[in-house]
């Protein structure tokens, strides 16, 4: 690690005025930032916690049946709320990131801003057509993702909430790699009344997508037999050393089709 | 006096007790060499690696790294006084790269530091230019460039292969893909340096083979070996891992010490010791078998290409090895065994358990298992069909005769004096020079089966195995069930896998086999032991503990385990080979029985009985006339002047062998086991798991049937994972891509098998071993070719295709052989 300094603030609007010095970095739970800190990959010259704003911790369901997530809210929490409140797919998703000591450190908010190529929020914020909402503005799903590592958000930007449409049905299926157990590839399906959505993550090159032909074809027919002769293209997914683009474009396929039956 | 019945003074041999420091490992209270307290001073090392595979260093600059804070010292290839090898054989691995390297991540240079942190900051502050050369990473790398080590293949063959092959009326071939093992010991490599007086050095090391750290050390100083003195109380496993690759850490220590005169530590970071250390070969290795239709085979022919790596190290008995198991458990007539050693630029491959022995073993295990498929029969009777014949008298029945010693039919040719064919690492397997002793061979008699390198089996029982652990695994039951829910299973498919294990014990470096002992009994009756092999958690010292009790007839806790120290028993071979009990086992023997025999002459003349006549039982000593306690009979022999003190010797009889030419008796017997394993493999994804496994393995007269059986399960998760999940990937440039837990997946405890059941085989070992025992570490590792061999099963039940699955069976792997035989 370099030096820093440190800042605890207690309010989003402290936080904002913390977060003008040149390099200074939000630090949300810290599962990433302080492994990269730690492996030296990461200079800023200040760490602004955002582990003290009560105001941006919680869920709560608003009136458009959105579930609305404070952007530091842990996974742990938001397992346990998103079961009560009617959204069982998000917990499924949540509970299953990393390990107890993850899940009771890691925000939200720390994950979207990230953007990890195989985190799995950004999968359930697409398929949901979830709402980012920051300290300035309101930002759409669609327009967040901007690729790996790299999001819509500007310097200092803080999220503070993520609003999720509540499907009716949803699941989340990931191949895990066995050794660091992150998702090789993972898929949210969600259904609503008028519209299916379908996140991919883990798989492709430029970071999470919506896999559009399985959202038309789930539209008209919620069922694994419906996506049963679609393929994304190898081309542009992921190719390392735990897994070829054609397995991981391979895994898409099924992943979907596994979620869309654990939805039903 | 002559005792082997496991009778009551043998109560301590067969005991199933705990290991001796199974109480320090769970509160932490077992020392490791990183635990062991320094003395103020002490300093703390790193090397500063490679950062190509091949090249030469065109510029150091080494100035940051010197002033750099904490730096006391930076060693480089010129400053090192004598030797600069760690190699345990050809003198061809320098402790730092001397102008040219040969793999990412060699050492270059080393730092000398006042902590751990502040060594391993400094090293990275160094400004190294090379001029890269492409380098030989592949198996088709080193081909192309006829990159190897001896001049040509290694052919090991009786009858004539080929024609029996061309003969046949049926045939296989293929080519199987075998990947490599990283230790993953959990306690890395670690040395201490702790300089004495008038120059002497004291090795404290995480080390199977003290004496080649004491030689080695004493090489680099400059020094004799009476002047060295190396130490190992424990290892935090070692897997093969420790054989040969402490070396490096233990004389970089040594060498910083006598530099600064202050003790000197070292121990890798993990990712350090991955990138580092060298792992088990890797292996291509190519079949062509001829066979008839009953599954017979008439004619086998195996090539193996085995990846050493950039220096020798222990590669020709590893590949030799790998050879002498290509017939597992199976009498071949007509046989050829080709093994090409390559060379290449990436981490030295080094012993690991097995010690290539799985390696050559599981092609044999393939063609069985395609031949079963060609001719739509049971893998198990094509086995069967194939085994050897059984011993003449079975297990239970008790020992064969023993085998007449009669001369080799030729002298060995070539064969020279030790001192002229040996190089001076003569206690290490990569020693090349061979003692052959004609007199000590046998040939096979006339209609007698033999190996393909023409030793006699004389031992077989994996019949009467196969047999009983088809009964208890309820194998044929079980095969019809997963067929018929194979059947109404589309997605979940499940397959079923026999596979036998007959493993060679004793080094194959005939010299090696000998072991001394050191065993002194105290005023007080209380019993201090000393052995040449090392612990490394398998529970060694705790079965020759046992053995000791019971030469004494005492209770395990009036014996004292004690660190093995070069000073206390010299010259000793490394703990490797499964060697460790049958070796140490027997030189603790001889050890005790001679001081036991001085105690009951003396009580003997004291009552006027035969010395012969007298018991050591139950903690006493029994003349007849007298029943002593065991610490007052002791007391009264010093009294009496008698000494207490005594060394033990073992050589083990009747081995000989030629590796040139393949032929002799390189085992003095075989260990024998056999695993069913049942898995279920996720036709979408490739994904698996275990489901059962039965494993009926064959320890002999186990001494500690607690610690045979934790070996063998750990043998057999071992071997699963070599062949499932543990993957190594090198990048283009020769970076090692997987170097820690994130990207390296060893099995845990939630990927062991559903259902685990190991049993003993309940004979006794026909050769005249301790206590009639047989070796265990390494046999059960090759039961996980079961659990490979179930996944292959599985596969086959998605199509008509053999699955021909190459190694580790990946998910992805396995994805890839399910669509492969469904194209078929």
């Amino acid at each position: 690690m370099y030096n820093f300094d440190f800042e605890r603030p207690k309010s989003v609007a402290d936080a904002v005025k913390a977060l003008q010095t040149e390099e200074a970095q939000p630090l949300g739970g810290g599962q990433t930032l302080i492994p990269t800190l730690k492996q030296r990959l990461a200079m800023p010259s200040k760490l602004v916690s955002l582990a003290g704003i009560d105001e941006i911790k919680g869920v709560c369901k608003d009136d458009q049946n959105r579930l609305c997530i404070g952007g530091g809210t842990v996974h742990r929490v938001i397992a346990e709320k998103a079961m009560s409140e009617g959204f069982p797919g998000l917990t499924g998703l949540a509970s299953k990131i990393g390990d107890p000591a993850v899940r009771n450190r890691g925000t939200i908010g720390g994950s979207l801003a990230n953007n990890d190529p195989s985190a799995c929020y950004p999968a359930a914020a697409m398929a949901t057509g979830a709402t980012i909402v920051t300290d300035r503005r309101e930002i759409a799903a669609d327009d967040y993702f901007k690729g790996l590592f790299e999001t819509a958000l500007e310097e200092g930007e803080i999220i503070t909430e993520v609003k999720m449409p509540i499907p009716e049905a949803s699941a989340y299926m990931k191949f895990e790699q066995p050794a660091s157990r992150f998702p090789l590839v993972g898929v949210f399906v969600a259904r609503f009344s008028d519209r299916v959505g379908v996140g991919v993550t883990g798989a492709s090159e430029s970071g999470v997508f919506r896999w559009t032909e399985a959202e038309r074809a789930l539209g008209s027919d919620f069922s694994a037999d419906a996506v049963k002769g679609l393929s994304v293209p190898a081309d542009g997914m992921i190719s390392d050393l735990h897994g070829t683009a054609e397995y991981r474009a391979h895994l898409v396929g099924v992943m979907t089709r596994r979620a869309v039956a654990a939805a039903q | 006096m002559k005792d082997e019945r496991p009778d009551r003074t043998a109560r301590a041999v067969r005991s199933p007790l705990p290991h001796d420091a199974a109480t320090l490992h769970v509160t932490g209270a077992a020392r490791y060499v990183d635990d062991i307290p320094v003395p103020a001073g002490c300093l703390h090392m790193a090397f500063g690696l490679s950062e190509i595979a091949r090249g030469t260093i065109t510029a150091m600059d080494l100035s940051a790294v010197r002033s750099a804070p904490g730096v006391r010292d930076v060693i480089t290839a010129g400053d090192l006084p004598f030797a600069n090898d760690v190699s345990p054989s050809a003198h061809d691995e320098p402790l730092l790269a001397d102008g040219e390297v040969f793999y990412f991540g060699q050492p270059v240079f080393a730092v000398v530091a006042d902590s751990h942190l502040a060594a391993r900051k400094a090293v990275r502050l160094a400004r190294i230019d090379y001029d890269a050369q492409t380098p030989i990473l592949t198996i088709d790398d080193a081909l192309a460039a006829d990159s190897r080590f001896e001049e040509g293949p290694r052919v090991y063959a009786k009858g004539d292969a080929d024609g029996a092959i061309a003969a046949a009326p049926r045939r296989v071939e293929g080519s199987m893909e075998i990947g490599g093992q990283e230790h993953f010991y959990l306690e890395g490599q670690a040395a201490l340096a702790l300089p004495q007086e008038d120059g002497d050095m004291v090795v404290q090391c995480s080390s199977q083979h003290p004496t080649e750290i004491q030689h080695k050390v004493a090489e680099a100083l400059g020094l004799p070996m009476h002047a060295v003195r190396a130490e190992v109380r424990r290892m935090g496993g070692a897997f093969g891992g420790k054989e040969s690759q402490g070396n490096a850490l233990a004389v970089a220590c040594a060498v910083a010490a006598a530099r600064t005169g202050r003790p000197c530590k070292m121990r890798y970071d993990r990712d350090d010791d991955f990138v580092i250390t060298g792992k088990r070969h890797d292996f291509r290795i190519t079949y062509r078998a001829g066979h008839d239709d009953d599954g017979r085979i008439l004619g086998l022919e195996f090539v193996q290409y085995c990846r050493c790596g950039w220096s020798q190290d222990l590669s020709l008995p590893v590949a030799d090895r790998a050879m002498l198991h290509a017939e597992n458990a199976y009498h071949l007539v007509d046989v050829r065994i080709e093994s090409h050693r390559l060379k290449t630029h990436t981490q030295s491959a080094t012993a690991f358990r097995g010690f290539g022995g799985p390696q050559g073993m599981i092609p044999m295990e393939r063609v069985i298992d395609e031949i079963a498929h060609a001719l739509s029969l049971d893998p198990v009777e094509v086995r069967r069909l194939n085994y050897y014949r059984a011993a003449a008298q079975s297990a239970e029945g008790g020992a064969a005769p023993a085998t007449p010693a009669a001369p080799l039919p030729r002298d060995i040719s070539g064969q020279k004096k030790v001192h002229d064919a040996l190089p001076d690492d003569i206690a290490s397997r990569g020693a090349l020079g061979e003692v052959v002793e004609p007199a000590a061979g046998r040939v096979a008699a006339s209609g007698e089966q033999t190996t393909p390198y023409h030793m006699p089996v004389t031992d077989f029982i994996l019949h009467e195995m196969t047999d009983r652990l088809c009964q208890s695994a309820d194998y044929t039951a079980r095969r019809a069930g997963i067929e018929a829910w194979n059947a109404q299973s589309p997605i979940l498919k499940k397959g079923l896998a026999l596979t036998p294990v007959k493993f060679g014990i004793s080094f194959t470096l005939t010299h090696l086999n000998q072991a001394g002992a050191l065993v002194h009994v105290y005023q007080d009756g209380s019993i201090q032991m000393n052995h040449g092999g090392t612990e490394m958690g398998q529970g060694l010292f705790r079965k020759v503990s046992q053995v000791a009790a019971s030469r004494f007839g005492l209770d395990v806790d009036r014996v004292r385990i004690t660190a093995t120290d070069t000073g206390k028993v010299p010259n000793t071979s490394a703990t490797a080979a499964s060697s460790g009990s049958d070796l140490n086992g027997m030189a603790v023997k001889a050890a005790c029985d001679t001081i036991r025999d001085r105690i009951a002459a003396f009580l003997a003349e004291k009552d006027g009985v035969d010395a012969a006549t007298v018991r050591f039982e139950d903690g006493a000593v029994i003349t007849g006339a007298e029943r002593y306690d065991f610490a007052e009979a002791v007391r009264l022999a010093y009294l009496g002047r008698v000494s207490l003190s005594a060394t033990g010797y073992y050589r083990t009889p009747d081995i000989v062998w030629d590796r040139i030419r393949g032929e002799g008796r390189p085992f003095f017997y075989f260990a024998y086991g056999a695993a069913v394993t049942e898995a279920v493999v996720d036709t979408l994804t490739g994904e698996y798991r275990l489901l059962r496994t039965d494993i009926l393995h064959d320890a002999g007269a186990s001494l500690n049937p607690a610690i045979d059986i934790g070996q063998i399960e750990g043998g057999y998760i071992q071997g699963t994972g070599w062949l499932t999940t543990e993957e190594l990937v090198w990048d283009a440039e020769g970076r090692l891509r997987t170097h820690a837990p994130s990207t390296y997946k060893i099995p845990a405890c939630s990927d062991r098998p559903d259902l685990f059941t190991v049993t003993l085989w309940d004979g006794e070992n026909f050769a005249d071993t301790i206590y009639r025992s047989k070796a265990v570490g390494e046999p059960p590792f090759m039961l996980g070719i079961s659990s490979f061999l179930a996944l292959s099963d599985a596969i086959a039940a998605c199509g008509p295709g053999y699955p021909a699955l190459d190694a580790p069976a990946t998910p992805e792997r396995v994805l890839a052989a399910i669509q492969r035989v469904r194209a078929a």
